[in-house]
């Protein structure tokens, strides 16, 4: 039975990661629109930057974590202004495809740097020893990672509810055409989504980088392999973020701990997502929490 | 008049290069070989210093003379791990007019294998997969097996345990890389290793292994082989660490001690998962940069007249892609020795008779390069590693796995 | 037809079919003919490098495949992220009937148009299969219910012993009339072979474009509940729209296993899938002449790089990894530069040329 509960509480914190990585896609998908394919390689930018940042400048690892949120905040918000900007109002496929030609860029970039095609791993700078309770353990990397999505979460629904950033932002998301009859600044709202999603990215990338160690293949997979948590939990609901990052979690380590090595199945983890993922769009096609457009003709 | 002396010293310059390129085609030959990685995309922290090993030691070559007269150009290019970029450059590399052929990853050596037996054209791959040598003549593996090694990891396990059969895991990347050498390892424990495989894992990206491991556990299992890249082994091991599973000492009661074939080692494990890879047991023919001795010395010296950094000059591709190398320039040197012409038909003899009183010792391994008509696997020994306070250090002496030989 | 293309200053059509046709002026058709008449016949006045031929090769069946995506995210609008898979499934069709039969048996052999055709089928069979979803799902859900479909072709691919777990099954040489095709003219065959598919292919999709199936396709992306409110069934015509887009990739996979003579995972992976569509907006989305340009582009930028990364490696300091990164850089930089200034792609270029000859010496 303890392995069982192992496996929940694996699923939830994986699944919280998860959360986090898919957030910077919503709040980018929320004011503008843009399905940023490229959130994998930011992701893996924070991570670096941080690694870069201690182990080049000897600076700590908390603060240079903070820096690198912050340089990913005008990094990414810099991308929508060179970039996105000039696309704004052009057919999807065209937005998707800029974030792809980008997802390319920022590979080469990293790939001018030795952090493309070398391994690191950070200092150590969390407890190394267990958190466990009734045969259920978990690791501080963990934990915090766990806080490090909740407070996140938290932090950007009061920001979205109270703050008037915040509720122009949702303005934005609504209509942009009401919104700037009403004074708002569209472009500077996409701008300030995706310097959010930036800074989220960068939490993701340590949090990532320091359980798996700093490999730039491995970390910016993790853009694609956070799709599933994205569509399922509806692009637009962070609250869907989360519930689906849970249950992608979960489904995850259930799969790896009942069905590989049963049945002559193996490695079911990396496809499950994906034909759960199917039929749930099958049934609810805006995924779990999504807004259902409404269409005129 | 302006312009005549401009004519005229345009015409000099002309016959100077012209006479240059002639004089040095008198000097001494060139010898044509080539090199296709993935410097780039997948497995690029292997490639990368993979092709800066080849790249130095053809320099060097070139530089001290080794060959008189005579130069190696050999092209490298980057094919991102694509079999159709590979298949590519392979075309180009025969119009080149190649005499011998470096190439990477497991997809593209048996994804070509036909070209090169088309073109008779001797091959070292990077990949030590036992499948590259099904149906093939020209493809010459630098070290032993993968199959070799993981069934070189189980005997030195069963050897070492102390107490009933030993019960073990396999850990393994979910492609025809990390699978093939399960099922040797399994005719091996057929016939005769005294070895029970309680499980094999294939892992996926996973963030968690914590279950995996208490499963594992559960099982009694006390040992894992693994045959991946770095990335999963490092998640892996740190979980373990994390949950006081990695036995201190090989094949501790009650823990389990993990192992892994040439590509889940090295410095690049210990640079993932810290502190967390300490007692971690690796398997592969090279040396290493953390045992001293005349190999790495020389490996070291190497990487500092090329400029290249520490990183690269003490990973143990990068000792690998200098391996290759030599192996390559030895068949040459040999070649030339004895007054045949370099092409690709002699080289691959030279390769055949490297066996025996001619077997090959690069400094750069732990045993001799032995090739012939029916051992395409070139240092058949492997030498076991385990990491202490951050450095691979040898276990044991240098070993040749003897199932590999029951197996056939 | 009879007018001279040279001395219209405009376009005079008097009825719609007039402005349907394929060749407006007899000087259009003759250049037309002319030109594939150039392309069937350059090969027997100069020979290139099997390298090149390869590449041209690649290029062709680049086009078959993009002429496929076209016709699904381009005509269509429905964005697919997994097209290479479709590609693998033709492939993969080859490569079965391969391992059930052994590579050399005579009907891999002899029989490969028949195969191609086949292979073709099982895309358009997997393609409609995989655009059921299209008739609840739009936009970017329905473009990750494609990618879903690439990853689980990858796993399914990776974890079947009958596909051999991803690794290369190979394909046998195939037989002509003169007998087998052997290695030195294996590229050259094989350009003939592509390039009648690509004709065919792309007379077909010109002609279908004319038809009610066809302006079904740009109607259901312009709106398709207007679509549906004039009487077409939007999802049936999606659904249309991936089996055709499916056959197309199925007979470009089948090319692609009998010129690489294998076929293994790693050529139908998510990446190519991002290469098929970054060809199809650098070509010009929607627009059939895009088809051929857009393969031609990004491959030929992609050994230009790789000539440049050859020169300026050798140049810069050893530590330095410029030369690598040159290759995703300049991919990523086209993409987003065609998609910045001209969104419409090459196609768009081609057009701009037609009418400024067209009109010449007379501007507006």
């Amino acid at each position: 039975m303890s392995y069982f509960f192992q496996l929940v509480v694996s699923g939830i914190v994986v699944g919280s990661i998860y959360a986090l990585a898919a957030l910077g896609f919503v709040l980018i998908y929320k004011s503008s629109k843009v399905l940023n394919i490229a959130h994998g390689q930011i992701i893996a930018a924070g991570a670096f930057i941080t690694f870069a940042l201690t182990s080049k400048m000897g600076i700590p690892v908390y603060i240079s974590f903070l820096l690198s949120m912050g340089i990913t905040f005008f990094l990414s918000m810099s991308v929508e202004r060179i970039f996105l900007r000039r696309l704004i109002g052009e057919p999807i496929i065209s937005v998707i495809m800029v974030t792809i030609g980008l997802m390319s860029i920022i590979d080469g970039l990293i790939f001018l740097t030795p952090y493309g095609s070398e391994n690191f791993s950070f200092p150590k700078f969390l407890p190394t020893e267990l958190i466990a309770f009734g045969g259920v353990s978990i690791s501080w990397t963990q934990l915090v990672g766990v806080l490090l999505t909740a407070t996140m979460i938290a932090g950007f629904s009061i920001f979205f509810k109270k703050s008037t950033i915040g509720i122009s932002m949702r303005a934005v998301s609504d209509d942009q055409l009401a919104s700037m009859s009403i004074g708002i600044s569209v472009p500077r709202v996409f701008g300030l989504a995706w310097a959010l999603a930036g800074l989220s990215a960068a939490a993701a990338g340590c949090i990532i980088g320091n359980i798996t160690g700093l490999n730039f293949e491995t970390l910016q997979a993790f853009g694609i392999t956070v799709f599933p948590v994205v569509i399922l939990g509806g692009l637009d609901s962070i609250l869907g973020a989360v519930v689906a990052g849970i249950i992608m979690g979960l489904i995850q380590q259930f799969a790896s701990g009942y069905l590989d090595g049963n049945f002559g199945l193996n490695g079911t983890a990396e496809v499950l997502p994906y034909i759960i993922l199917l039929i749930i769009l099958l049934i609810k096609p805006h995924g779990l929490f999504g807004i259902h457009e409404i269409e005129r003709v | 008049m302006k312009k005549r002396t401009r004519m005229l010293f345009k015409i000099s310059l002309a016959f100077m290069i012209v006479f240059a390129f002639a004089f040095q085609a008198q000097a001494g030959q060139t010898y044509k070989l080539a090199l296709s990685l993935a410097i780039t995309g997948p497995t690029s922290d292997a490639g990368n210093p993979y092709s800066k090993g080849v790249e130095d030691y053809f320099r060097y070559v070139n530089d001290m003379k080794l060959l008189g007269d005579d130069k190696i150009d050999c092209t490298i290019r980057d094919d991102q791990y694509k079999t159709d970029v590979t298949k590519r450059n392979f075309e180009d590399f025969i119009d080149m007019g190649i005499v011998f052929y470096l190439n990477y990853s497991t997809g593209s050596t048996l994804g070509l294998k036909r070209d090169f037996e088309e073109e008779q054209m001797p091959v070292i791959p990077a990949s030590f997969h036992a499948g590259n040598l099904d149906n093939s003549n020209y493809i010459f593996l630098p070290i032993a097996s993968y199959s070799a090694q993981a069934i070189g990891l189980a005997e030195y396990i069963v050897k070492n345990h102390k107490g009933a059969t030993p019960r073990a895991a396999m850990f393994l990347h979910p492609s025809a890389f990390g699978r093939g050498p399960l099922s040797d390892v399994q005719k091996a424990v057929k016939a005769g290793l005294d070895m029970n495989i309680v499980e094999v894992v294939e892992h996926g990206k996973d963030l968690d292994n914590t279950a995996m491991l208490k499963r594992l556990q559960s099982k009694g299992v006390q040992y894992v082989i693994s045959q991946t890249i770095q990335s999963p082994v490092a998640t892996m091991i740190k979980d373990a660490s994390r949950l006081g599973m990695v036995a201190t000492s090989f094949g501790q009661k009650g823990k389990i001690t993990f192992t892994g074939c040439h590509y889940t080692g090295g410095n690049d494990l210990v640079a993932l998962a810290g502190s967390a890879a300490e007692n971690y047991y690796w398997t592969t023919s090279y040396i290493v940069t953390s045992e001293p001795g005349a190999g790495t010395d020389a490996q070291i010296a190497l990487a500092k007249k090329y400029g290249r950094d520490d990183k690269a000059a003490m990973s143990h591709n990068y000792a690998n892609g200098v391996m290759v190398a030599q192996v390559a320039a030895e068949c040459i040197r040999r070649a030339k020795a004895k007054g045949n012409k370099i092409t690709k038909e002699t080289l691959y003899a030279e390769l055949l008779q490297m066996n025996g009183m001619n077997a090959f010792y690069p400094v750069t391994t732990v045993g001799p390069v032995t090739y012939s008509k029916t051992d395409k696997a070139g240092v058949d020994t492997l030498q076991m590693y385990s990491v202490q306070n951050g450095n691979f250090l040898s276990v044991g002496k240098p070993f040749i796995p003897e199932y590999t030989s029951k197996i056939k | 037809m009879a007018t001279n293309r040279w001395m219209a200053t405009g376009n005079y059509f008097t009825s719609y079919r007039d402005e349907q046709r394929i060749y407006f002026t007899n000087l259009d058709r003759t250049i037309f003919s002319m030109f594939l008449v150039l392309l069937f016949a350059w090969p027997l006045l100069f020979s290139l490098s099997n390298k090149y031929m390869l590449v041209i090769d690649n290029i062709l069946i680049a086009v078959v495949a993009v002429i496929g995506l076209n016709i699904v995210t381009g005509f269509a609008g429905l964005i697919s992220i997994g097209h290479a898979a479709f590609v693998g499934i033709g492939a993969y069709t080859v490569a079965s009937f391969s391992t059930l039969i052994g590579d050399r048996h005579v009907i891999i052999t002899h029989c490969w148009p028949l195969m191609i055709l086949l292979a073709g089928s099982m895309g358009a069979i997997f393609g409609a299969i995989v655009g059921l979803p299209a008739m609840r799902l739009k936009h970017l859900y329905l473009a990750i219910a494609t990618l879903s479909f690439q990853m689980i072709f990858s796993w399914t691919i990776n974890f079947l012993d009958f596909f051999n777990q991803g690794q290369t099954i190979f394909v046998g040489r195939a037989y002509w009339l003169t007998g087998k095709v052997g290695r030195s003219d294996h590229y050259l065959f094989w350009y003939y072979v592509i390039l009648v598919v690509v004709v065919l292919s792309g007379f077909m999709v010109r002609n279908l474009l004319r038809t009610r199936y066809g302006r079904c396709l740009s109607a259901v992306r312009d709106n398709d509940r207007a679509a549906d409110a004039m009487g077409m069934h939007p999802g049936l015509t999606k659904v249309y729209a991936f089996a055709l887009a499916g056959f197309f990739a199925g007979m470009a996979g089948a090319l692609h296993a009998y010129v690489y003579r294998g076929v293994g995972f790693e050529s139908f992976t998510l990446h190519e899938s991002i290469a098929y569509l970054a060809m199809a907006i650098v070509g010009g989305l929607g627009t059939l002449n895009g088809s051929f340009w857009g393969p031609a582009a990004i491959m030929t930028l992609d050994l230009q790089v790789e000539h440049l990364a050859e020169k300026v490696g050798s140049l810069l300091p050893s530590n330095m990894n410029l030369a690598t990164a040159l290759n995703p850089l300049s991919f990523g930089l086209v993409i987003v530069l065609f998609l910045m200034f001209e969104p419409r792609g090459i196609a768009n270029w081609w057009r701009i040329a037609r009418s400024y000859t067209k009109l010449w010496p007379f501007r507006y």
